[in-house]
């Protein structure tokens, strides 16, 4: 499904260079459940960044789902992670102006839907991962897990096949860390998504199916 | 998509309300002021009362005669108009008329100022004034030198009072009594060539200046009347030649210039031939308004920016899930639209309750400002510009947030 | 240390800080920089009509009337036509109203008539305004001699013609020379005019205009051919009963002439509005400019604080106190300015050094200082609100949030 091949990423400032991947190679299968740790400055943000194509490498070659993503143009881009991919981040990014209803509905704006199948896949998602009764609320009257179960429901509100978690438990205590573990290991199991996730906890990771350490930009074992 | 676009606008309006509220003043009282001033230069060159047949009238307001050192300029004289510009084939009529000269009336030891004119007959052919009573003076009684008088609607209130007639009445300006035979509504100063209190037959001026004077310059406008609009052309064309034949009045000039213009070029006409004076007052205005609207212009972007750079966090993420640079510039612009035109719409408002101010105010008799659908336009328009303007240089900085330093960012 | 050292080494730190975010305050500058060229220029204006109200008016204009005529007598003979209008004047002297009289050239003070010509002197040739005037013109309308004197019958056999000029005239031909008795002329390498007097400006155009340079004529037997004006003193008692009875005299004497008689104080009113509209004007659009910047200004700092709501808790974190903080936002604020200031200031001074408009270089010196006040004034009221959030925030929050 991900198929990543001598990745390496340069930072380069008009004084400083920093390598911040250095040669990774990755590759991800379909359905599988991916976890991938390491002490910070690592790199581990940077490589989420690059499979999600939010960021791109100085070096080396990625390919999702059979497409290879280096000379896609903007637009392009868009609309693949609009279709593909779904996206949690650790401090949620929910937007405070919208309901929850309508964060939700986000990707599909994107799209071409109409409103009322909007509403509904938004409805579906949001009961997925257990929020119906939070529809009309805003993100600053919720809690930090409910926040996150949001935003999961934003992320697997278009279907996409991919999705990319950056440290989805890092803001939460330990409870709610795993209330959000068991709805992406449930969609995993479930509908079969694969799933990319950054993390530092262990004990997360390893409920995972398989676990990737990095050190200082390269892949260790 | 539009519907979500408004949404989130307004949400965003609401959410920063002070940023809202700089931005809806700034544009709001620019609008005011541009808008106050469209009514009041439209009203000056828009205003055709008592001018109706201004789309096929020329008119010469000017005699210039040219030398190395010297310039001589001034108000054609009538024996110039009656004589030369009366020679033309193309004007079916022409009205003469002196500029308003001021006298005072001594009634019951009150002081009265009073603004006279003298016209001749085809004056009243060519302008459409409304009688409130009576009506003006004939050929017949131009050719006479009677003493009779068509007054304004003010001169009669301040002289005569709050009297139901006073056609046939006297009235006395410049030790003469003449007598009333019509009263017309008023015109504004500002409308200067054909504004009066006390409109008078050329005839009866003491002084004689419309037969003995026969220089070229004195104290009169002339107005020439065209079949219809096709023939304007033709007859400014006759006059430019006309000019052309006349000889110099003295050693010290080489040229003489006059012009038959149009009512616009004819207002803004100061004598100068090497810069037109619809040039000049175009250029001063558009100066006046580019210094009003570069400070609110420049802080309106500013603002914009701010806004933006507030919520790249939440342009991060809508990146993030599949929106290209350019939806999301669009969506920026729809809310700056949005802005503006809520700006305009609280502009037009202020505009209304400013010019009953001004209109009440009453600082110039008689002129009354109004909002009508050119001023309207023109209102929309400069709108827009704002919205366009201020928002186009902070969507293109936005257009370039990296997802990554966006999402950072917050 | 001492407070002197910290507030240095605090300039010189924020000023670094500014520095490396010049990108980013590019704009906040360019509007201080746009801002202070317009309060510039309302003030280069207000200070030009200030200057110019408080010098003085030049003569005393309360019950001082002037009656327009046309000179419709009809004769060539020029002993006729003088013995007519002395005839007049003595007629309207004798009304017991009338405190002086004096015949005049059109161009009367608070009038529009003008009427100009060079005044040459060696390699000087400034232009002035001609005024023709008889010997009772001083009386008339009191004006003020502060060298030489007034012309008397005497002046009539003068083999040179005796002129008076004003002080404006006598500095732009003279300089600090004496001015009595020299020589000056009418055209270029002629010295048919000699300086008998020099009197205090009339502010000829109202009280917000200056004081012109001016020549002053002596009326010959001649005169009476083209003179249109007649300048008359009354009596405070002079009233709209006495006016209609002059005007009566006058009217009945000169049957072909149109007689308009004009009040000076009311003449005065008229030629300042001239002046004061566009002023008013001008003022209540800066006004609104000023406060659409004020409160971009503060918009923009207030929003600044939320951004850096991380670096201030850092800062309280390591021992800064909140008075600090503030003034910090303050001091950054002006720094601001000043850059934009200087940038300003370099535009504004080519005015008087290219001296445009021909106005005095102290007027555009006092409105360059008057808006450099203005604009940090504007500043730091901006900033100290938003400064003052600054230092309420708690360290411990603002570096939670992060």
């Amino acid at each position: 499904m991900i198929h990543l091949n001598n990745i390496e990423k340069v930072y380069r400032t008009d004084t400083v260079q920093t390598l911040a991947l250095n040669s990774v190679s990755l590759d991800v299968a379909k359905g599988e459940f991916l976890s991938i740790m390491g002490p910070s400055g690592c790199g581990k943000s940077t490589l989420l960044n690059i499979i999600g194509l939010l960021d791109e490498p100085s070096k080396g070659e990625i390919r999702i789902d059979d497409q290879k993503t280096a000379n896609l143009s903007d637009k392009q881009l868009a609309a693949f992670r609009n279709k593909k991919l779904g996206f949690i981040f650790q401090s949620y990014h929910l937007i405070n102006d919208l309901q929850v209803l309508d964060n939700v509905e986000l990707p599909l704006l994107y799209r071409s839907t109409t409103a009322k199948e909007r509403k509904q896949l938004a409805t579906e998602a949001l009961a997925k991962v257990g929020l119906s009764n939070r529809v009309k609320h805003f993100p600053n009257q919720l809690s930090g897990g409910q926040k996150q179960r949001v935003a999961i429901a934003r992320a697997i509100v278009g279907r996409p096949e991919i999705i990319l978690a950056d440290e989805p438990t890092g803001n939460l205590d330990s409870a709610m860390g795993n209330e959000i573990m068991d709805i992406l290991i449930q969609l995993n199991k479930q509908d079969g998504t694969t799933i990319v996730m950054v993390t530092h906890d262990e004990n997360m990771a390893h409920k995972t199916h398989r676990l990737v350490r990095l050190f200082d930009g390269s892949q260790v074992q | 998509m539009l519907k979500n676009y408004f949404k989130i606008a307004i949400a965003v309006l609401r959410r920063r309300k002070f940023f809202t509220f700089i931005s809806l003043f700034g544009i709001s009282f620019t609008l005011t002021i541009l808008l106050v001033l469209t009514a009041f230069i439209e009203k000056v060159v828009g205003d055709n009362y008592p001018d109706k047949k201004r789309d096929r009238s020329l008119y010469v307001s000017r005699v210039s005669q040219i030398g190395k050192n010297t310039t001589s300029s001034g108000p054609p004289s009538f024996y110039f108009l009656s004589h030369y510009a009366g020679s033309l084939k193309t004007p079916v009529k022409i009205a003469i008329s002196s500029g308003f000269s001021g006298t005072n009336t001594y009634v019951n030891n009150k002081k009265i100022a009073v603004n006279y004119k003298y016209t001749n007959a085809e004056y009243w052919d060519i302008l459409e004034y409304d009688f409130l009573e009576g009506k003006a003076f004939n050929k017949l009684q131009v050719d006479n030198a009677e003493k009779v008088a068509v007054i304004s609607e003010d001169m009669k209130k301040e002289y005569f009072g709050d009297v139901p007639s006073v056609t046939g009445q006297y009235i006395e300006a410049d030790n003469v009594k003449y007598r009333v035979i019509g009263v017309v509504k008023n015109v504004p100063i500002t409308s200067y060539m054909t504004y009066s209190d006390i409109y008078l037959p050329y005839t009866v001026d003491k002084s004689g200046g419309y037969k003995s004077n026969k220089s070229y310059q004195g104290g009169y406008f002339g107005i020439l009347l065209a079949n219809s609009k096709d023939d304007m052309d033709k007859m400014h064309n006759e006059y430019e030649q006309m000019v052309q034949r006349l000889p110099v009045e003295g050693k010290q000039f080489d040229h003489v210039y006059s012009h038959a213009d149009t009512y616009v070029k004819s207002y803004v006409d100061s004598g100068d031939e090497n810069h037109s004076g619809t040039f000049i007052a175009v250029t001063a205005i558009s100066i006046f308004v580019f210094i009003l609207m570069i400070l609110p212009t420049l802080n309106l972007v500013n603002i914009n920016i701010t806004r933006i750079m507030e919520r790249s966090s939440e342009i991060g993420v809508r990146k993030a899930f599949g929106a290209s640079s350019n939806t999301l510039v669009y969506q920026f612009i729809v809310e700056n639209i949005i802005l503006t035109l809520l700006g305009g719409v609280i502009g037009v408002i202020l505009s209304v309750v400013a010019l009953q101010v001004i209109n009440s105010a009453n600082l110039i008799a008689n002129l009354q400002l109004t909002i009508n659908f050119t001023v309207l336009f023109i209102g929309l328009l400069v709108c827009l510009v704002f919205g366009l303007l201020s928002g186009v240089y902070p969507a293109w900085r936005m257009s370039k947030l990296n997802v990554v330093t966006a999402l950072k960012a917050q | 240390m001492s407070n002197h050292l910290n507030q240095d080494i605090m300039f010189k730190h924020l000023f670094k800080l500014i520095w490396n975010k010049k990108k980013q305050n590019f704009l906040l500058m360019s509007e201080m920089l746009v801002s202070f060229l317009v309060i510039f220029a309302v003030f280069t204006l207000m200070v030009y009509y200030y200057n110019n109200y408080k010098k003085p008016i030049g003569l005393d204009y309360q019950n001082l009337w002037v009656v327009d005529y046309n000179n419709t007598y009809n004769t060539k003979n020029t002993d006729s036509l003088n013995s007519y209008y002395e005839n007049l004047r003595q007629t309207i002297k004798s009304m017991p109203q009338v405190k002086e009289i004096s015949f005049c050239s059109d161009n009367v003070p608070f009038s529009q008539n003008q009427w100009t010509g060079d005044v040459h002197y060696k390699n000087a040739s400034p232009g002035a305004d001609q005024y023709l005037a008889e010997d009772s013109y001083v009386a008339t309308l009191n004006i003020k001699l502060v060298e030489g004197r007034w012309f008397n019958k005497a002046d009539a056999v003068a083999k040179i013609q005796p002129v008076i000029i004003n002080e404006d005239l006598k500095e732009k031909l003279f300089g600090n020379d004496e001015a009595i008795g020299k020589l000056v002329g009418s055209e270029a390498n002629k010295n048919d005019m000699r300086v008998i007097g020099v009197i205090q400006g009339v502010k000829a155009k109202g009280d917000y205009a200056p004081a012109k340079a001016a020549i002053y004529k002596r009326t010959d037997t001649g005169s009476f051919h083209w003179l249109g004006k007649i300048m008359i003193k009354v009596t405070p008692d002079a009233d709209a009963a006495f006016e209609g009875k002059l005007y009566k005299t006058l009217a009945n004497y000169m049957r072909s002439s149109n007689i308009e008689i004009e009040h000076m104080p009311y003449k005065l009113k008229s030629t300042n509005l001239f002046y004061v509209v566009p002023m008013i004007i001008t003022l209540i659009v800066a006004c609104f400019l000023v406060i659409n910047v004020a409160l971009g200004l503060f918009g923009v700092l207030w929003y600044n604080i939320n951004k850096r709501r991380g670096e201030i808790g850092l800062r309280r974190a390591i021992g800064a106190s909140g008075q600090s903080v503030s003034s910090q936002l303050v001091y950054e604020s002006l720094i601001l300015a000043t850059l934009s200031l200087i940038v300003g200031i370099f535009f504004a001074v080519q005015f008087p050094l290219l001296n445009v408009f021909d106005l005095k270089a102290g007027v555009y010196i006092v409105a360059m200082i008057l808006s450099i006040i203005f604009i940090y004034f504007l500043v730091f009221v901006c900033s100290l609100y938003p400064g003052r959030q600054a230092a309420g925030i708690y360290p411990a929050v603002a570096l939670h949030e992060e």
